[in-house]
């Protein structure tokens, strides 16, 4: 296991996608509203698209056609390319029944030292 | 492997990059304004728009009409072989106007040549034409069929055109004549049987719906069996549904075979020989699905790949197709299908010349 610093914490804000890379391995950084940090690897798990051009949005939700609520600003990555959704809260895709595929985001320990993001890989 | 990727959209920046290209009086109404082009009645949903969101020039604005993006994202780091230029500015779906719908087209074609079929010797060209002027669109096609890279007729699917009706007869005419393919693409004007749906989610499942008629179409209108030198490219229509469609045509002309004598071959043999899907959308099956539906299909020869850039639902060239799939498969359907279809020489990039003799 090795420490390696990221970015700086003034860097991330929530909403906002800050890519980084440890080695050649690309991640992306994000802050969810909680004040979390999350870390996690920087390509879709579907088919490869690079994340650092995603969106970080809220999630729709309705039990009615026609009728979107929208919530939890921040803590829903999209990707770029299909817009496949994973929640940033435990790097899942949204979309259930997705079990046949590799739909989960590879979320790294990530700690917040002074002024630095540290990724534990 | 080599790779050919059927289906890749170039574009425009923006209407008025046709006016170097149009006639009066067309010229002096596209650069005044009179016409603001296409627009699709409805709002993607995707986080690029429609496009993919990492199509960017250099300046970091969303671009889909740069040729420098499209080498540096698609054609160098994939290694394509050839790419397939399919446009996404289709004329036919004005309604009325023929003369300006015809002008566009011709002044497409023209902007493409230069901007970005001469940058680029991967690139395979398709002539654009307004289908509901067959004349003049077969006008259209022996003018551009000179082009050595012009290698097909592009058939946008609109909502009210279904290509085996016999008023198209001079495109096909005109596509055989100059030893070019026939390919079918989707437009925003394409529909289901009951329209678009009432969402883009419903909109975009209904895609495939609106190319099984033009198969049905051709068939039984006799057009496989007229131009026996044409092969017909679906593009992004899906292709899990064909077997269905040829075990439906064949049952249908057993038994009605009388209305239709012109046709003269079970309609599945014709599919077999001379019709390709391209995979794009893949529906995300296990490579043993994938087997079950070549093996439905009956060949291995029928499926080829594509990619949609910059589309956003792009098909990556090293993951859409499943790596277990037979290998001798896998090649076919990345490259041996497609370059059957387009005679392309198997050890040589240059494109023949088989234009108008």
């Amino acid at each position: 296991m090795a420490k390696h610093i990221v970015c700086r914490f003034d860097e991330l804000d929530v909403g906002k996608i800050t890519p980084a890379k440890i080695g050649r391995t690309p991640i992306i950084v994000s802050k969810l509203p909680s004040g979390q940090v999350r870390a996690m690897g920087g390509r879709c798990p579907h088919q490869g698209a690079g994340l650092e051009h995603g969106c970080i949005s809220g999630r729709t939700e309705s039990e009615a056609p026609n009728e979107l609520a929208f919530c939890d600003y921040g803590e829903t990555l999209r990707c770029p390319w299909h817009g496949f959704e994973f929640s940033l809260i435990d790097g899942r895709s949204v979309v259930p029944g997705t079990g046949h595929l590799p739909m989960k985001l590879r979320l790294f320990d990530v700690e917040v030292e002074g002024d630095d993001v540290v990724v534990t890989i | 492997m080599r790779i050919i990727d059927t289906d890749v959209h170039e574009s425009f920046s923006s209407l008025t990059d046709l006016v170097p290209y149009l006639p009066e009086p067309y010229k002096s109404w596209i650069a005044a304004g009179a016409w603001r082009g296409f627009s699709q009645p409805f709002a993607y949903t995707s986080p690029g728009n429609g496009n993919r969101a990492d199509v960017r020039s250099a300046d970091g604005s969303a671009s889909v009409s740069d040729y420098s993006v499209m080498r540096a994202q698609l054609l160098d780091p994939y290694n394509l072989t050839y790419a397939v230029l399919t446009g996404y500015f289709y004329p036919t779906g004005l309604k009325l106007q023929y003369g300006l719908a015809t002008a566009l087209a011709r002044a497409y074609n023209d902007y493409v040549v230069e901007h970005w079929i001469s940058k680029d010797k991967r690139f395979i060209g398709s002539i654009q034409i307004n289908a509901r002027d067959p004349e003049a669109a077969a006008r259209e096609i022996d003018r551009m069929a000179a082009h050595p890279q012009m290698r097909q007729v592009m058939l946008p699917v609109v909502d009210d055109i279904a290509y085996g009706h016999p008023m198209y007869k001079p495109i096909f005419v005109a596509a055989e004549r100059n030893r070019l393919m026939v390919a079918f693409h989707h437009t925003t004007f394409a529909q289901g049987p009951y329209g678009m749906g009432l969402h883009y989610m419903e909109r975009h499942c209904l895609i495939p719906i609106s190319l099984m008629p033009q198969v049905i179409s051709l068939i039984a209108n006799g057009v496989f069996d007229s131009y026996p030198n044409l092969r017909f490219m679906i593009l992004e229509g899906g292709f899990s549904w064909l077997p269905h469609v040829m075990w439906r045509m064949d049952r249908e002309y057993r038994q009605g075979r009388v209305e239709v004598p012109w046709i003269k071959k079970l309609p599945s043999q014709h599919c077999r020989e001379r019709l390709r899907l391209s995979t794009q959308p893949t529906e995300d099956i296990s490579s043993g699905d994938w087997m079950k539906l070549i093996d439905l299909m009956g060949t291995d020869d029928i499926l080829v790949f594509s990619t949609d850039y910059p589309h956003f639902d792009f098909d990556d060239p090293n993951a859409a197709i499943p790596k277990a799939i037979p290998e001798a498969t896998r090649e076919k359907i990345i490259w041996k299908n497609a370059a059957n279809f387009y005679e392309l020489d198997m050890h040589d990039k240059t494109i023949p010349n088989q234009a108008a003799e």
